[in-house]
C-alpha cells in the first residue's frame, strides 16, 4: 500500500524516484513511461524524416510521376487522304467503326484475369488471344497506346462495353476509320489496302510516330503514298483517370492536312478491259490473265488489269475473317498481281528488241532479205543430229518489214545470232539492248512488289545454270524465248519506248497529290527511266513494221482497231512441259500502240493460255476500240 | 479497497478534443478520397462513406460517455469473459469470415461489416491489465510471464491466420509494452526476442504464407510489378511525394481524384493526406496524434491502480503502434499490411473501439482520487 499512497501524489513520486533503488516494482514506472514516451518521438520522428525526404527533398520527381500518371498524349491524326481516278471518280471512303480496345498500363494487376475474361465474353474474342496481346503491349516501350481487341463492334456490343466501363479498367471502345473500297476487285491491284501495323512495321515505323494499334497502307498505292495519304498527326494532351478514361483535354495542336490521290488510272476503261479479258481468260481456258494501257507521251498508266483479282474490302479491317482463308488458299492466287510481279517468256513481241539492236548495230537494215524454208539447222559441235531450230511456216524470202509482219523466226534467228555468212547480234550485244530497254530490272512504277525479270547473257548462264551458253541459246533468246523473262509491264514499257522515239519511261498510276480543296501539292512528272540507244529513224522502221503487221494478212492484224491505225506485235510463247502431241502449251501476247501517226497509248495483253493473234489481238482490238470511240464521242460532243 | 469518489472535475476534455479533432481531419480526407466513386455526402444516406463515419463517431462519442460513467475495475472483472468471446469471434471469422483482397477479416451482421480483429484489440488490453495487475508480484516468474503472453499470442496467431500481419504484429507491441511497464524482466524479454530472431528464418520459409511473402517482396520492390501488385504502393508513394509541403489542396489531389490510389479512405487514406495536404497536414496530423497519446499517457501515470495503469498504458502502445505501421506502410517504410490509421480510416469497428477506448481512460482518470483526511477537513 505504501506504493500506491506514494503514487497519489505526483511531488513525492517524483522526489522518491531519485532516491529509491531500481528493483522495487513500483519505482520501474517512470523510468518505463520515460522509455515509452521516447518511443513515442522516435517513430513519429522517423515518420516524418521519410515524409520530410518525400515530400521535401524529392518532392519534384514524385510530382513529375503524379503528372504523367495524370497526362498522356494521345497522337491526333487526320482523316485518311481520298483516292480518285483522273475523272474525279471517288473510289475509297473512310467509315468510321467502334473497336474495342485495351490499354495495358490501365488494366490493374489483380483484376488481369476478370478483365480479359469478361471483354472475352462480350466481344468472343478468346481470353488467352487478349491475354497476349495485353501482356505483350504491357511489356512493350508503349503500354499506353490501346491494342485493338476486336475491330468493328456490333451495336449491342458496343452499348455493353461502354456501360460497363467503370467495371473494366483499361478497356476503351475506340471510334475508328477504316476504308471502305467502292469499286472492290476492279482496283484492289492498283489500291491495295490498308491494315493493322504489325510488329515489323511498328519496329521500322514508331519513331516516325506511328502507334502500336495504327493502321497503314499494306500495298498498291495506299502503301507507297502512305506518307501523303495519312497526313502529318496533331496530338491532344489529355487528363486521364486511373482506368485510362480521358476526363479532358488540356492542350491540343491540330493534325495536319492529308493529301488525296488523284490517280491516272481510267475507271471506265478499267472496267471495260476488266470484262473484255474476264471473257478472253473464260474462253481461251486460261487460269489468269493481264493487260495494261499507258500514255505512251507520260507514262501514266490508264488501264492495269490482274486476273483473277481480289476484293481489298475482305482485306479492310474488320476483316472477313470467312472469306480470308479461301483468299489466301485459293491456288488461282488471287493476291498476285500478274501486271507486274510475275515473270514470262516474251515470245515474238521481243522482236522489237532483236530487231531494233540489228539495226542499229548495222547487223540488218530494212532492206535486208532472208529466206525461211521453215527451219534452219545447226550442225551439232559434238556430233550427232544437228539441231534444228522452226519458223512457224516456211515464209519464203522476206526483207526486215517483212519479218516483222510476219514474225518470221528464222529471220530473226539471223539477226540474232546469225547463220552461214550471216553475223548476228550474238547474246551478249542482244542482252545489252535489252537492258536497255528496261528489261531485267524493276520499272519503278508506284506500286509495290515488282518482279526484277531475267536478261540472259553467257556469264549469267555460266553462273546460274552452270552450262556453257550455245548458239542455240541466242536463236531462242532472239525470238523471245528460253531464259528470258519479262513482266507485262516491262515489255509494256518496250513498246511505249519504240513508240515515243526512244524513251523508257518509269511507269505511275498516280498523277497528283492534292489538297481537299483541289489544289495541287505534288505533281507525279513524267520520268525517263533510260533514252534507248536506238535512232528515231531506226525505231521508225520497227514501227512501219508493226504498222504493217497490224494490218492484214500481218501477223498482228486481230489486235487492229476499226477507229484508227496502229502497229502492234502478237506473241505465242511456249511454256511448260511438252503435251502427249509434243507441243507446247502456249502463252498469248500482244502489244502495240495507236494511234500509228501521233502515238497517245500503248497496250500489253497477257493470257496464260493460248495464241498471241488467236486469244490476245482480239482483246487488244476491243480495248483500242473503246478508247478511240470515246475519245471520239467526246470530240464530237464538244461544239 | 479504499473508497473512491467520482470527480467530474478530472475529466480530461483534451483528450477527447484530440480525438475529436482526428476524427474530424479523418472526415474531411474521407470526403474527398470519396468524392469520385460517391459524389457529395448527404447525411441523411448513409451508403455515403462519410455520413457513416460520423455516424459511427456519433456511436462512439456516445459509448465513450457510457464508459465514463460505468466504473473501469468492473472490466476487469469481465475481462475473462470478454476474451473468450473475442476468441471465439476471431476463430468465426477464420471459418465464415468474408474474404477481401485475399484475407477473411469480416463478419456481416446485419449488413454491416463487423471487423472482430479491432475490437480484441481493446478487449486484449483489458485482459492482460487485469492478468497482470492481479500477478504483479509475481510478474518476475517465468509462468507469469509466459502467461501473459499467451494473452496476446492466442489472438495475434488467429489473425495471422486470416491473414492480417499487421494486426498480429499490434498484438504483440500492446503485450510488449503493458509488460515492459508492469515491470517484466528484461531477462525474460531479452530471451524472447532471442528466440524470435532465431526463429524468424523459419517462420519465414514455413509459416508465411506465398501471399505475405509476395507482399515483403514488393515492398522491397514494387517496380518489379508496376502495373500489378506493386501498384498501390507505388501510387501512395507518388501522391505522398507529390504533395510537396502545403499539398495540392483538399480534393484537388489528382492521384486521389483520378482513382491512382487504392483503398484511399482505409488503409491508404494517410497518402490522401500526403497529397492534398502535404507536409503540413501530416505535422497536423501527428501534433493531433502527440496530444491524444500524451494524454492518455498522463492517465496511465495518474491512474489510481495498476489494472487502470496497464490498461492505459496498453491504450498508448496500440495507438502508437498502429498509427506507426500505417503510416509507415503509406511512406514505404514497412511492407504492405492493411491496418487501419487510428481515428481517420474510415470504418466503424475501429472507431468504436478507440471511443470505447478512450471512455475507458476518461472513467480511470475521474476515478483516480481516494478519499483523503484532506478531502474531509478542508
Amino acid at each position: 500500500m505504501r506504493s500506491e499512497l506514494r503514487l497519489a501524489n505526483p511531488n513525492q513520486r517524483r522526489r522518491w524516484r531519485a532516491r529509491d533503488p531500481e528493483d522495487k516494482p513500483a519505482e520501474v514506472f517512470p523510468r518505463r513511461f520515460f522509455l515509452l514516451k521516447s518511443l513515442m518521438l522516435l517513430l513519429f520522428g522517423l515518420l516524418l524524416l521519410q515524409l520530410a525526404r518525400m515530400q521535401l527533398i524529392e518532392h519534384e520527381a514524385y510530382q513529375q510521376r503524379a503528372e504523367s500518371n495524370r497526362l498522356r498524349i494521345v497522337p491526333d491524326l487526320p482523316a485518311r487522304g481520298l483516292i480518285y481516278d483522273r475523272n474525279g471518280e471517288q473510289l475509297v471512303q473512310n467509315v468510321p467503326i467502334y473497336s474495342a480496345g485495351v490499354v495495358a498500363a490501365d488494366v490493374p494487376g489483380d483484376k488481369f484475369l476478370v478483365v480479359i475474361d469478361e471483354l472475352s465474353r462480350e466481344t468472343g474474342v478468346p481470353a488467352a488471344d487478349i491475354a497476349t496481346k495485353v501482356a505483350q503491349a504491357r511489356n512493350s516501350d508503349d503500354p499506353f497506346t490501346p491494342v485493338i481487341i476486336k475491330a468493328g463492334l456490333d451495336e449491342s456490343t458496343l452499348f455493353r462495353l461502354r456501360e460497363r466501363q467503370a467495371q473494366l479498367p483499361g478497356v476503351q471502345v475506340l471510334a475508328e476509320s477504316v476504308r471502305n473500297y467502292a469499286t472492290g476487285a476492279l482496283t484492289a491491284d492498283v489500291l491495295g489496302y490498308v491494315g493493322r501495323i504489325d510488329q515489323d512495321e511498328y519496329a521500322r515505323l514508331h519513331e516516325s510516330g506511328y502507334q502500336l494499334n495504327d493502321r497503314l497502307g499494306k500495298t498498291g498505292v495506299e502503301l507507297t503514298y502512305e506518307q501523303a495519304l495519312r497526313g502529318t498527326a496533331g496530338y491532344r494532351q489529355v487528363e486521364i483517370d486511373a482506368a485510362g478514361q480521358e476526363l479532358r483535354t488540356i492542350r491540343s495542336s491540330p493534325p495536319g492536312n492529308a493529301g488525296n490521290l488523284v490517280l491516272s488510272l481510267d475507271l471506265d476503261l478499267q472496267r471495260q478491259v476488266t470484262e473484255y479479258l474476264m471473257t478472253a481468260m473464260a474462253e481461251s481456258g486460261s487460269q489468269n490473265a493481264a493487260a495494261a494501257v499507258m500514255d505512251v507521251r507520260t507514262g501514266e498508266m490508264l488501264s492495269m488489269v490482274t486476273l483473277p483479282a481480289y476484293d481489298n474490302n475482305v482485306l479492310t479491317e474488320p476483316v472477313d475473317q470467312e472469306a480470308l482463308p479461301s483468299l489466301v488458299n485459293d491456288p488461282a492466287k488471287p493476291l498476285v498481281n500478274r501486271v507486274l510481279a510475275e515473270i514470262y517468256a516474251p515470245g515474238s513481241t521481243f522482236k522489237m528488241v532483236t530487231g531494233t539492236a540489228a539495226l542499229q548495230e548495222g547487223v540488218a537494215t530494212p532492206s535486208t532479205r532472208i529466206t525461211s524454208r521453215g527451219a534452219i539447222s545447226v550442225p551439232n559441235q559434238y556430233g550427232g543430229e544437228p539441231a534444228v531450230f522452226r519458223d512457224w511456216s516456211a515464209l519464203g524470202t522476206l526483207d526486215f518489214y517483212g519479218g516483222v509482219r510476219m514474225s518470221s523466226d528464222v529471220y530473226f534467228y539471223y539477226l540474232s545470232g546469225g547463220f552461214g555468212d550471216f553475223r548476228g547480234l550474238g547474246a551478249e550485244r542482244l542482252a545489252r539492248y535489252a537492258r536497255e530497254y528496261g528489261l531485267g530490272a524493276p520499272t519503278g512504277i508506284d506500286i509495290p512488289g515488282e518482279a526484277a525479270g531475267l536478261v540472259p547473257d553467257p556469264a549469267w548462264k555460266e553462273e546460274a545454270v552452270g552450262n556453257p551458253w550455245y548458239l542455240g541459246d541466242t536463236y531462242t533468246f532472239g525470238i523471245g524465248q528460253g531464259y528470258l523473262a519479262v513482266t507485262p509491264l516491262q515489255l509494256l514499257g518496250v513498246t511505249t519506248a519504240v513508240a515515243n522515239g526512244g524513251d523508257v519511261l518509269v511507269p505511275h498510276v498516280a498523277r497528283e497529290i492534292v489538297h481537299e480543296d483541289g489544289t495541287v501539292i505534288t505533281r507525279i512528272e513524267r520520268q525517263v527511266a533510260h533514252h534507248v540507244a536506238v535512232s528515231d529513224e531506226n525505231l521508225a522502221v520497227m514501227r512501219e513494221g508493226m504498222r504493217q503487221a497490224a494490218v492484214s494478212p500481218g501477223t498482228a492484224a486481230s489486235g487492229a482497231s476499226r477507229l484508227v491505225p496502229i502497229a502492234g506485235k502478237t506473241g505465242t510463247a511456249e511454256f511448260g512441259p511438252k503435251r502427249a502431241d509434243g507441243k507446247h502449251d502456249t502463252h498469248a501476247w500482244y502489244t502495240g500502240f495507236a494511234p500509228f501517226d501521233n502515238p497517245e497509248i500503248s497496250v500489253v495483253v497477257f493470257l496464260q493460255k493460248g495464241t498471241g493473234a488467236g486469244t490476245a489481238g482480239p482483246v487488244a482490238a476491243q480495248i483500242l476500240d473503246y478508247y478511240f470511240a470515246r475519245q471520239r464521242l467526246a470530240q464530237e460532243a464538244l461544239p | 479497497m479504499i473508497a473512491r469518489t467520482i470527480r467530474l472535475r478530472d475529466f480530461d476534455p483534451l483528450l477527447m478534443l484530440a480525438a475529436l479533432g482526428l476524427v474530424t481531419l479523418g472526415a474531411m480526407l474521407i470526403y474527398s478520397g470519396s468524392l469520385t466513386r460517391f459524389g457529395e455526402p448527404d447525411l441523411t444516406d448513409l451508403s455515403h462513406p462519410v455520413s457513416r463515419q460520423a455516424l459511427f463517431a456519433a456511436i462512439g462519442l456516445g459509448l465513450a460517455i457510457v464508459f465514463t460513467l460505468f466504473n473501469y475495475r468492473t472490466l476487469g472483472a469481465l475481462s475473462a469473459g470478454l476474451y473468450i468471446a473475442s476468441l471465439a469471434a476471431l476463430v468465426y471469422v477464420l471459418i465464415v469470415g468474408d474474404e477481401t483482397y485475399g484475407s477473411r477479416r469480416w463478419i456481416v451482421i446485419g449488413g454491416t461489416q463487423i471487423q472482430p480483429s479491432e475490437i480484441a484489440k481493446l478487449i486484449v488490453i483489458i485482459a492482460i491489465a487485469k492478468y497482470v495487475s492481479d500477478n504483479q508480484e509475481t510478474l518476475g516468474e517465468l509462468r507469469v510471464f509466459s502467461t501473459s503472453l499467451a494473452l496476446a499470442g492466442i489472438p495475434a496467431v488467429l489473425v495471422f491466420l486470416e491473414p492480417d500481419l499487421g494486426s498480429a504484429v499490434i498484438f504483440a507491441a500492446i503485450w510488449l509494452g503493458m509488460v515492459i511497464v508492469a515491470g517484466a524482466r528484461w531477462r525474460h524479454i531479452g530471451g524472447l526476442f532471442a528466440v524470435a530472431l532465431i526463429a524468424i528464418p523459419f517462420v519465414f520459409l514455413g509459416l508465411v504464407s506465398d501471399y505475405q511473402r509476395d507482399r515483403l517482396e514488393l515492398w522491397m520492390e514494387p517496380e518489379a510489378d508496376a502495373q500489378g501488385a506493386g501498384l498501390p504502393t507505388l501510387q501512395a508513394e507518388i501522391s505522398i511525394g507529390s504533395g510537396g509541403l502545403f499539398g495540392k489542396g483538399l480534393t484537388e489531389g489528382s492521384q486521389t481524384q483520378l482513382d491512382f490510389l487504392r483503398t484511399e479512405t482505409t488503409d491508404y487514406i494517410f497518402s490522401v493526406l500526403g497529397e492534398e495536404l502535404g507536409f503540413a497536414g501530416a505535422l497536423a496530423l501527428f501534433g493531433l496524434f502527440l496530444l491524444l497519446l500524451w494524454r492518455a499517457l498522463r492517465v496511465a501515470e495518474t491512474s489510481a491502480d495498476l489494472f487502470g495503469r496497464l490498461f492505459a498504458t496498453g491504450f498508448v502502445v496500440f495507438v502508437l503502434v498502429q498509427t506507426f505501421v500505417n503510416v509507415g506502410v503509406n511512406v514505404r517504410l514497412l511492407p504492405v499490411t492493411g491496418i487501419p490509421l487510428p481515428f481517420i480510416s474510415q470504418g466503424g469497428s475501429s472507431l468504436i473501439t478507440l471511443f470505447v477506448g478512450l471512455g475507458i481512460l476518461e472513467s480511470i482518470l475521474i476515478r483516480h482520487r481516494r478519499l483523503s483526511f484532506r478531502d474531509f477537513y478542508v
